[in-house]
């Protein structure tokens, strides 16, 4: 089934076009890579999608139209994210992040339903135990995390995860990998996720899309986009290419 | 750690009240004590709803003496012109308050920082000339005059006297019993979560599922009630009502208020109100100087404490409030211009 359809997807800053004529869609089930160098317009894509820019072009989620909504009205509808740069409630602690997200991101819902979510998640995440730390004080990897959590509180049945590994150190990076697998397996969840690091993408998506000055160059699977010659040509560089 | 943090406020809070509620017994209609904190009751709502607004869900308004003026105009206008009792224009005055503080609100819903401050600015500016106008004069606001005989409170056969301070020291301490108490059930309800989590990230906010714009028609709207409340029981207090209110005193006075309470830190404003209020008097003899005085003490406390007394009380480190402060200074003023906080 088709969660997500996008028609011709334009976002224009003043005569820039960061994302320009950009249609793809995904299937239920699917995690998708995105690459492609800065300013390639990767994050305004997620901002279009998640009603943070207005754009023109159609959005289609669960086949049912979410172009011209606002961001939480399509948080409700099942979409969540993660920013690029960790945003998070930093005066409050973790528990208080997720509930946020577990209380207003979630439609009809009683205090103890909201708090089981909230655990759930929690143990999902292996942030037990941190509850109550404030989260001004958490070191990136936990933040990162946090910022997660709170969005998997919604209940989300597509993530947009934006560059979740950078900054990371290579144990923080595997795990944060195995995390993605089991939230993809365990929970069924539809995942997006924008990666500069290709052994990342290449590892976690079934699908990969490269995108260039706006523009989707390639979609397919990661083998076959690895060797592709346009993507080696403008992306990858010779001689780097897996 | 929470409960024993939420219990430490409430303490002081159930505290300050329960010293106001017996303190006239031990003044005996003392004229100008009484006088003064009637008026600390007033300024501790004002405050304590400002800081709703600025201390917890990081909207920068500097209309909130407005709201006060406008709810003060609209209970005297309704008391003197239609003599409806004082009793059901205080109210009254609130809600008209809250309507125009959820108007004003709706050009602020898309903006940041300081443009919040300029516009809820403009409405403190405009009140005045509009105050005096024709346009003002028509609606009865008594034009450069201002109202000169506004109906004080009665009950029964009983009419408030300005000569007997106790009947109306307990009205304002009900108003800000009650002003505070629902603050209080504000801030640690979910209501105060979607505050605090606006303030801390908007776009994380709304990521999450939170409607923005709700929150803040809901903050201006419930701080311009009870501001606008607080201002009328002001008007058929004081009995007489001019556009003076809106200068600059009360304003830099509520604001020291916050600052030296602590800001986002209820009951904060509360313990403002009252040591503000007292040095004010204590400094009169300063004359001149009395500003001067004020503006050293904010320098000071935003310098050693920038989360005020409150902040001095409940703990946390010295790098953790510095880093607060500046967050805020940044919010205010910075360049947070990209929505979603990503580069492209």
């Amino acid at each position: 089934m088709k969660i997500l359809q996008i028609e011709s997807l334009t976002q224009r800053f003043g005569e820039l076009a960061a994302v320009d004529n950009l249609s793809f869609e995904m299937e239920e089930g699917e995690i998708l890579g995105i690459a492609g160098p800065n300013g390639a317009g990767k994050s305004t894509l997620f901002n279009s999608i998640t009603g943070f820019y207005k754009y023109t072009g159609d959005i289609y989620f669960n086949n049912e139209k979410i172009s011209r909504l606002r961001p939480h009205q399509i948080c409700h509808k099942g979409i969540a994210r993660t920013f690029q740069i960790p945003h998070l409630f930093l005066t409050l602690p973790i528990h208080e992040n997720l509930r946020v997200g577990a209380h207003f991101g979630v439609r009809s819902h009683g205090a103890e339903e909201e708090e089981a979510n909230m655990n759930d998640v929690m143990s999902l995440l292996g942030l037990q135990g941190k509850e109550d730390i404030i989260t001004a004080n958490l070191n990136l990897f936990d933040k990162k995390l946090t910022m997660l959590a709170a969005a998997m509180a919604t209940k989300p049945k597509l993530l947009l995860v934006d560059e979740p590994t950078a900054g990371l150190s290579p144990t923080e990076t595997r795990d944060l990998v195995a995390l993605f697998k089991k939230i993809n397996k365990e929970l069924g969840l539809t995942i997006i996720i924008i990666e500069h690091l290709m052994k990342v993408l290449t590892e976690l998506s079934q699908r990969m899309m490269i995108m260039v000055n706006g523009r989707k160059i390639a979609i397919g699977p990661p083998a076959e986009i690895t060797k592709d010659e346009k993507v080696i040509e403008i992306y990858l560089g010779r001689g780097k290419h897996a | 750690m929470k409960a024993l943090k939420l219990s430490n406020e409430q303490l002081i809070f159930y505290i300050v009240f329960g010293v106001f509620g017996i303190l006239p017994i031990f003044l005996n209609g003392n004229l100008a004590i009484m006088n003064i904190l009637t008026m600390i009751m007033l300024y501790a709502v004002v405050a304590t709803n400002w800081d709703l607004m600025m201390g917890y869900a990081g909207i920068f308004t500097f209309g909130n003496v407005a709201f006060f003026v406008i709810g003060a105009y609209a209970s005297g206008i309704l008391a003197m012109s239609l003599g409806i009792s004082p009793w059901l224009t205080i109210p009254i005055g609130g809600a008209i308050t809250a309507g125009i503080g959820v108007l004003i609100s709706l050009p602020c819903l898309r903006l940041k920082g300081a443009y919040v401050a300029l516009i809820t600015f403009a409405l403190h500016m405009i009140l005045e000339p509009f105050l005096k106008s024709d346009m003002g004069r028509a609606i009865g606001t008594g034009g450069a005059q201002g109202l000169l005989s506004i109906p004080p409170l009665s009950i029964g056969g009983y009419t408030f006297s300005s000569l007997q301070p106790v009947p109306w020291f307990y009205v304002a301490f009900g108003l800000s019993l009650v002003s505070l108490y629902v603050t209080h059930r504000i801030i640690n309800s979910s209501w105060g979560l979607s505050f605090v989590a606006v303030r801390d990230s908007e776009p994380f906010a709304k990521s999450l599922g939170l409607d923005d714009f709700r929150v803040k028609l809901m903050v201006f709207g419930i701080a311009a009630f009870f501001t606008g409340m607080a201002g009328a029981f002001y008007g058929h207090f004081v009995g007489i009502l001019s556009t003076r209110v809106l200068g600059l005193d009360l304003f830099l006075l509520l604001m020291v208020m916050q600052v030296v309470g602590g800001m986002g830190k209820f009951p904060g404003a509360l313990l403002g109100a009252i040591i503000v209020t007292f040095a004010n008097e204590g400094l009169r003899a300063a004359g001149v100087y009395r500003l001067v005085i004020f503006g050293a003490i904010v320098v000071a406390v935003v310098v050693l404490a920038p989360d005020g007394i409150m902040g001095a009380i409940l703990g946390g480190g010295k790098g953790r409030r510095l880093d607060r402060f500046r967050r805020f200074a940044r919010r205010a003023f910075g360049k947070e211009t990209s929505e979603a906080g990503d580069s492209v």
